[in-house]
């Protein structure tokens, strides 16, 4: 009978089969990719760089693995020259070493990374979001880093704002932007003697916060001139220990040691507290109140108990300090940002009770005030 | 029929404590509220026993007995008349022995609820106010009214040696008198669950004999501290005073309880820990440990030397 004898001549597909066959397929596979990686047989030299069609395709994947994870949220506004100016001191530091600037060519040893860091002139291509997910996230198997903070994103903005600003930029607008326009002044003989003046790393962080006369080049930096030293020493501790969530800080402080901690806290403290922006103007007693007295029915303590010139060495003193740094800082704990410092822990909960209207009028509040001398109790 | 099987067990815990507890009253309500439940007690145990004898005719019993009790009188009287005829001599009972007061009080205490604490304020005849919290100091033998509200959730009051158990409500202000018949002390917790540290939220109340409360009334009328006490520079300093209220001085927060003689009180925490100077020293620097999810932050950025001036200082408030 003919079917018979088909099917004498040919494998019968069962289920049972098509498993068995399926099963040594994957195994061999298994074991050949095993050998692969056992035996060395792949050549992991960046200096050998990838075949044509692997590189187009690993782009492919990447750039549609940015575009697919980018966040659907509206950015600030990326022209502000306050998150300009913080992202190119940020960039000064973080970023140029790898990727260049107008004043400095990619470094011919980040070059020969594989991939070789892009010159950054050409981020038009990607979107607001996808830049700002790319900042935060890094991308693996090529050397570009996480945000550190990664609850810190205005952070991540401010560097996405200036990368949006620097194509086109020339060296010299560039230096201003990065490195600010501050004179630190000379060192005393003392300290000239020694050896160990603070005008150096003074001036890392007067990039961005100033010094002598002159106040932080950006709204979203805190002023320092005049702060307690105990306080600014614990807060450089919390960043360098990352108790204190911030991509920028974090790197800036990591290499201190305590002794310079303790130059730079007490050079600030040593300056004269700047003059506030703009007039007392009109007074609002819902909030003179809430400063003064809080909220007990909101569980809400007033600010000044802490935050004036009476209270311990240890707290921020507030008056005089920029608006949009307050702001920021009381709007990322209300939103959830917890850093492990005391001093989170003790401000993370009442910033939380705060409605955003409250935050900014107290911002508000104290920018206005005049700051003012030394603590009653040391 | 459950609970009947689980009272002995309650019995025998009620019998290890007698600061808490509403089987060892210690004042005419509580008294009244142990009466109610004797009885109680008593008539459905006989309930309880006569329908296991009915159960057990009904299964074991001869033909004529389960006659008798399939009988549509027999279903009338034991599960109509009875029944209505006992819940209503009992209902009657409770609200007589549980009759509102009909005479004034000789004191007027306001304790209000709050997430995890009790604020106290004990009203005086020329109305201002003692402030206080987590310990109420009553005289013995006197009828008082707490005037009782919360100001966030649901709160309840419950003294179980002196009476029965109120809510706390927001929005509403609920009135319960009190009265000790011997001086001592007798525990109170919050009596419904509002979050959180919820079960290390207690108080004392301290019956005092009548001179005794008087001269205490009096000497508390008067603040201990002056800012220039010892310790009160640090404590203020420390932003204390933003949360927490010290008569006499500058301090002057609501948000946090009163501590203007808080070194007097036997505990502290809201009656959580025993006061002195360590315990508190304990609680500013490390208190999430021991009162977990509190409202009061842990003031880590303190130094020792500063934690333990600021404990002194309160310890000594007395």
């Amino acid at each position: 009978m003919p079917s018979a004898r088909k099917s004498a001549l040919t494998i019968r597909l069962s289920g049972r089969r098509i498993l068995i066959g399926l099963g040594s397929l994957v195994s061999l596979g298994l074991v050949g990719a095993g050998m692969f990686a056992w035996l060395g047989i792949y050549n992991v030299a960046a200096s050998v760089g990838h075949f044509y069609v692997v590189d187009r395709i690993l782009r492919f994947g990447m750039e549609n693995s940015v575009k697919a994870r980018a966040p659907d949220i509206v950015p600030p506004d990326l022209t502000d020259p306050n998150l300009i100016r913080l992202g190119a001191a940020h960039y000064y530091a973080g970023c140029a070493y790898c990727h260049g600037s107008p004043d400095t060519p990619i470094s011919p040893i980040a070059h020969s990374m594989l991939p070789p860091p892009p010159d950054l002139g050409g981020v038009e291509r990607w979107k607001d979001q996808e830049l700002f997910w790319l900042v935060r996230n890094g991308l693996k198997y090529t050397g570009m880093p996480a945000w550190p903070g990664p609850s810190r994103d205005e952070e991540v903005w401010a560097a996405v704002a200036f990368l949006r600003a620097m194509p086109g930029m020339n060296r010299a607008q560039y230096t201003r932007l990065a490195l600010g326009d501050v004179e630190i002044a000379a060192q005393s003989g003392e300290e000239i003697a020694t050896g160990e003046g603070p005008s150096d790393a003074v001036q890392a962080c007067a990039r961005c916060h100033g010094g002598g006369a002159k106040g932080p080049e950006s709204d979203l930096v805190p002023v320092l001139h005049g702060q307690p030293a105990d306080m600014m020493v614990q807060a450089l501790r919390d960043y360098a220990a990352g108790r204190r969530p911030s991509g920028i800080m974090q790197a800036a402080t990591s290499g201190l040691t305590e002794r310079e901690m303790v130059q730079l806290a007490t050079y600030y403290a040593g300056l004269t507290p700047l003059r506030p922006e703009g007039a007392p103007g009109e007074t609002d007693s819902r909030v003179e109140r809430l400063v003064a007295e809080g909220d007990a029915a909101r569980n809400i303590p007033g600010c000044v108990q802490c935050h004036d010139n009476r209270a311990l060495p240890l707290y921020p003193r507030l008056a005089g300090q920029s608006a949009r740094y307050l702001e920021g800082r009381l709007t990322a704990w209300r939103a959830g940002l917890r850093g492990t410092s005391a001093t989170d822990a003790i401000m993370a909960p009442i910033a939380g009770r705060l409605t955003p209207e409250e935050i900014s009028r107290i911002a508000q509040h104290f920018a206005r005030q005049p700051a003012a001398g030394e603590s009653a109790v040391r | 029929m459950r609970s009947a099987a689980a009272l002995p067990f309650c019995l025998a815990l009620g019998g290890c404590s007698t600061v808490q507890s509403a089987l060892s009253p210690a004042g005419e309500q509580a008294a009244q509220i142990a009466v109610l439940t004797w009885i109680l007690l008593g008539v459905l145990g006989g309930v309880l026993l006569i329908v296991l004898g009915a159960l057990w005719l009904a299964i074991r019993g001869s033909d004529n007995a389960r006659r008798l009790l399939s009988a549509d009188w027999a279903v009338s009287i034991g599960g109509i008349a009875f029944p209505a005829v006992v819940l209503t001599a009992l209902l009657a009972g409770g609200l007589w022995l549980m009759r509102p007061a009909t005479t004034d009080a000789a004191l007027t205490i306001e304790v209000e609820g709050r997430q995890w604490w009790w604020r106290v304020g004990y009203v005086l005849d020329d109305g201002t106010r003692i402030e206080a919290a987590n310990e109420i100091r009553i005289p013995v033998g006197q009828e008082v009214d707490f005037v009782l509200t919360s100001s966030d959730v649901i709160h309840s009051f419950w003294v179980p040696s002196l009476g029965g158990k109120l809510d706390m409500i927001p929005g509403r202000t609920n009135r319960l008198r009190l009265k000790a018949e011997r001086p001592g002390i007798y525990r109170g917790q919050c009596a419904e669950y509002c979050g959180g540290p919820h079960a290390l939220m207690a108080f004392e109340v301290v019956a005092l004999p009548e001179a005794d409360f008087a001269a205490w009334r009096q000497a508390a009328g008067q603040p201990v501290s002056t800012v220039r006490e010892s310790g009160f520079d640090v404590f203020a300093a420390a932003g204390c005073g933003s949360c927490h209220a010290i008569a006499g001085t500058s301090a002057n927060g609501r948000v946090g309880p009163d501590l203007s003689r808080v070194g007097e009180r036997r505990m502290m925490a809201a009656a959580t820990m025993p006061t002195s100077e360590e315990n508190i020293a304990r609680f500013i620097a490390d208190g999430q440990r021991h009162k977990p999810g509190n409202l009061m932050p842990e003031f880590d950025v303190l130094t020792d030397e500063q934690t333990k001036t600021i404990a002194s200082y309160l310890a000594r408030l007395k």
